[in-house]
């Protein structure tokens, strides 16, 4: 059922098996998947059924640098659903070299391996509505399909693994019903969780408080609890507890918050292909409806070989704030960007002053090209503004085999990139966050040796040529800083307590009854995008937490079918 | 001495297939009772009945042992057929063995794991439910009755479950609902039906009994796994406002026109959705099924077998052709 913080009544005290704090895509799949368990759950949601501009500017908080990471308060969403109400729905399992120990990768390695999460990939991938768990071009599609890049050497990157999109869902609104409906389960909306309280022995939460934005304070005492909040505020929430050592909530050897990674991402360089040789660089629809791309991705053996991390780029259309590109849809786009949503505007904004020369051009591409723009617009009504699965970004078909190079590479683990408690307070009297992201030479390196490597590929396949520029790399991957609303590793997990928080199961070392479902608790940051492996993870910590509390086999780990 | 078998309803889809069924067995002679010329074909043995007649009724059961009734109609005609059922049981020297075909619509809106000795919803006497209802509740005291309360039958041939659910398909008014489609589908297999009712005859098992597959799929798995069966692909995900707009504004005239197009014999209009079909697939209602498990020894065909069995033989023409 649905409650709301604000109706309950002031002397409530709250008991159940679960205590969840945040219904984002993990809490909700968990919850969920706990429903026909037999567990009284109960999942404590900071925010309401809409965005309400109040609760989200509990989420403010300061940046070292603000041109290398964005504010605090967006690519989160403090609401039921959390980020999800706001992704774009990206899915794709993490690779195998992901989970192992390479010595090239500072701080590699998780406690798991890719078999301990395979048996929970398919239901999350059902939970996030990206069709079959199929992620290879021969699993997902019966019949062979265009190749992406016709005549193409694959020995060191291949273009068979695919990425599959969700609607994209949002959890809030897609499980509404089912969060009513379902037995033992109360989700309390408005209700924000301030402080975890130890019990004596300082060994396990004696209960959650939360409070809400009329000054309403409640506790919850559960027997475990779950924080799955986000990778940012997951930090906030251990550390304004003092926990035993007063350092913060399971921060006895101060590892909560560090490590913080996101993603390298960034378009780049022109890869022109000489006739005949084509590329496809759209999407696949598989039977199942879903929207499936491929991409060309670092193959684990040359990560290996070359000794940098894991690396996929995708065919993207030529830079849209330069006007030259002749294109009507990319100035039309470059002309409303006030009207993207900022999350997914920020590529339209180049860093270069645009004179009004651009403008006019821009203005004059959209004139000429006018007949595709009406086509563009149609398709965009059709199957993005008014479907329900949406087509999930703008493809642009080029007159002549014209791209450019979008990258998406992983960020190795790094001690002093890192999320801490900043000086001021929020309404609530909580410590707001203070972020301080870093990159290293290798997160550079992976990028540079891929790009290497893809322009010898290209040249020595005799298919074209892929032109960049070496040194605008790295500012290339830093141009809009981190990645936007990946928040990895700051409560991550490992066997040894020195240099993780969570250990194997999520649970908070140093803490008998305390869990992290999320992003947070990932070592190290893939390629891929986290959506889907922290729901997958967050299922697995539903079976666990369903082992522990009945001490019997549990059902099976929950689908959403 | 094979046992005879009167079948109420014989022409109907159930009544068909058990007819068949039996027919094919070594230990039963079926007796398909129809009020107008046999059509239940092949060398089915059949007598003019008038079930909702009493009269009519106890001479057609004058020469058998045991009676099905699979009787679809008007509310009127389904209570009438249960209450001509108890007065010819009660007129009997050598009561029949009764399998009456009720269904998960007395349930009503309940949700949740429901098992036989849920209590009845409250439904309008003329309402599918409250006839099946009344039917039960009239059949109650009598001797040596099954009740059998399927959830969603389907299988090749199917008019509901599997029939109009393909033509949806194929028009693409029909794919994956999203929440709209959540709902358990209760589904259970033509075939599993055939054998519960011949269970219940040959075990001689009293009281209700829920009917679904173990496990059932939501409307949502059920429609995609159909689509992708038959080919209609990519499946669509509905949207919301299409979805009440086939409910609020193309049903209303659709259902009139399958009144009249019915009424002037036309076949093949489009199918209607109507907004108690919407509210079905919503309902996340789960028969228990255990009862059917341990009494009647049932087993149920898998999704896939039945997605198999439902689409190879897939027109109505061709299932009238082979009986």
């Amino acid at each position: 059922m649905l409650l709301d913080a604000n109706a309950l009544p002031q002397d409530a005290r709250l008991h159940a098996d679960i205590c969840i704090v945040g219904a984002g895509a993990a809490g909700i799949a968990m919850a969920l998947s706990l429903a026909d368990s037999g567990l009284d759950v109960i999942v404590l949601e900071a925010g309401g059924q809409e965005p309400e501009p109040r609760t989200q500017a509990l989420y403010e908080g300061t940046v070292e640098d603000a041109a290398l990471h964005s504010p605090l308060d967006r690519y989160r969403q403090r609401e039921l659903g959390g980020s999800t109400t706001i992704w774009g729905g990206r899915c794709m399992p993490l690779d195998p070299i992901d989970f192992e120990a390479r010595p090239y990768i500072s701080g590699s390695g998780w406690p798991i391996g890719a078999e301990d999460l395979a048996p929970y990939y398919p239901a999350a991938n059902a939970w996030c509505e990206a069709g079959d768990y199929a992620y290879t071009i021969a699993e997902a599609f019966a019949g062979p399909r265009r190749p992406m890049l016709d005549g193409f050497d694959e020995s060191h990157f291949s273009t068979h693994t695919l990425e599959r999109f969700s609607c994209p869902t949002n959890f809030g609104g897609r499980y509404l019903q089912r969060l009513r409906a379902a037995p033992d389960l109360r989700v309390v909306l408005h209700a924000n969780v301030t402080r975890l309280e130890l019990d004596e022995a300082g060994e396990a939460i004696r209960h959650v408080e939360f409070k809400t934005l009329d000054g309403k304070i409640f506790v919850v005492s559960a027997d475990s609890v779950v924080l799955a909040a986000g990778g940012l505020e997951v930090v906030r929430l251990l550390l304004n507890s003092p926990g035993r050592t007063g350092r913060g909530l399971g921060n006895a050897h101060d590892v909560v918050g560090r490590y913080y990674m996101c993603h390298l991402a960034g378009t780049i360089g022109n890869l022109v292909l000489a006739p005949p040789h084509r590329a496809w660089h759209g999407y696949d629809v598989a039977d199942d409806g879903t929207y499936c791309r491929r991409r060309l991705a670092l193959r684990p053996g040359v990560q290996r070989e070359q000794g940098i991390g894991n690396f996929v780029a995708r065919l993207h259309h030529p830079r849209i704030t330069d006007p030259a590109h002749g294109t009507a849809i990319l100035s039309l786009l470059f002309l409303a960007r006030a009207f993207v949503p900022y999350e997914y505007a920020k590529r339209l904004h180049g860093d270069e002053r645009v004179t009004m020369g651009a403008w006019l051009r821009h203005g004059v591409n959209v004139l000429r090209g006018a007949p595709s723009v009406v086509g563009f617009l149609w398709h965009w009504l059709r199957d993005r503004t008014l479907a329900a699965r949406k087509f999930p970004s703008i493809i642009v078909y080029p007159r002549t085999e014209r791209y450019s190079l979008d990258f998406h590479a992983e960020q190795e683990p790094n001690r002093d990139s890192r999320v801490s408690l900043g000086a001021s307070v929020d309404e609530l009297g909580m410590r707001r966050l203070h972020v301080d992201w870093h990159y290293t030479r290798q997160d550079v390196a992976t990028v540079q040796k891929s790009l290497a490597l893809l322009a010898a590929d290209v040249r020595g396949s005799g298919i074209g040529e892929f032109d960049y520029d070496p040194g605008e790399v790295e500012r290339e991957m830093t141009r809009y800083g981190a990645y936007g609303g990946h928040h990895i590793g700051t409560a991550r997990m490992g066997d040894d307590p020195r240099t993780s928080v969570v250990d194997r199961n999520c649970r908070v070392h140093e803490v008998r009854n305390l869990y992290v479902a999320g992003a947070a608790v990932f070592p190290t940051s893939s390629q891929a995008n986290p959506t889907l492996t922290l729901v997958a993870l967050a299922l697995r910590l539903a079976r666990h937490l369903q082992v522990r509390h009945a001490g019997g086999e549990p059902a099976d780990p929950g689908s959403p079918a | 001495m094979k046992t005879r078998v009167l079948i109420l309803g014989a022409t109907g889809y159930v009544g068909r297939r058990l007819a068949a069924a039996l027919h094919a067995s070594d230990w039963a002679e079926p007796v398909a009772a129809t009020r107008r010329k046999p059509v239940v074909g092949g060398d089915i043995e059949t007598v003019f009945c008038e079930a909702t007649d009493t009269v009519s009724l106890t001479q057609a059961a004058a020469g058998v042992d045991a009676l099905v009734n699979c009787v679809a109609g008007s509310a009127d005609t389904m209570v009438a057929t249960a209450r001509a059922m108890a007065e010819v049981q009660a007129s009997r020297s050598r009561p029949l063995r009764i399998v009456h075909f009720s269904s998960m619509a007395v349930y009503g809106d309940a949700v949740g794991k429901v098992d036989e000795d849920h209590p009845f919803a409250s439904l309008p006497a003329q309402s599918y439910g409250g006839a099946k209802i009344q039917a039960e509740a009239l059949l109650a005291d009598v001797l040596q009755v099954g009740i059998l309360r399927p959830g969603c039958i389907y299988g090749a041939g199917s008019p509901q479950w599997t029939e109009r659910i393909v033509r949806l398909l194929r028009a693409r008014r029909l794919g994956d609902l999203g929440p709209a489609g959540d709902g358990c589908s209760n589904l259970v297999h033509v075939d599993d039906v055939v054998a519960a009712a011949t269970a219940v005859l040959q075990r001689g098992a009293d009281g209700a009994f829920n009917l679904a597959m173990a496990g059932a799929p939501s409307w949502n798995v059920y429609f995609m796994r159909l689509a992708r069966a038959m080919g209609a692909v990519p499946v669509r995900r509905m949207t919301a406002r299409r979805l009440k707009l086939e409910g609020k504004v193309l049903a209303p005239p659709l259902k009139i026109l399958e009144i009249a197009g019915g009424k002037a014999g036309l076949r093949g209009l489009p199918p209607v959705i109507s907004p108690a079909l919407l509210r079905l697939w919503q309902q996340d209602i789960r028969l228990d099924v255990r009862r059917a498990e341990q009494v009647l020894g049932m087993q149920w065909t898998t999704l896939e077998a039945g997605l198999a069995e439902s689409l190879a033989s897939r027109s109505g023409q061709s299932e009238e052709a082979r009986n």
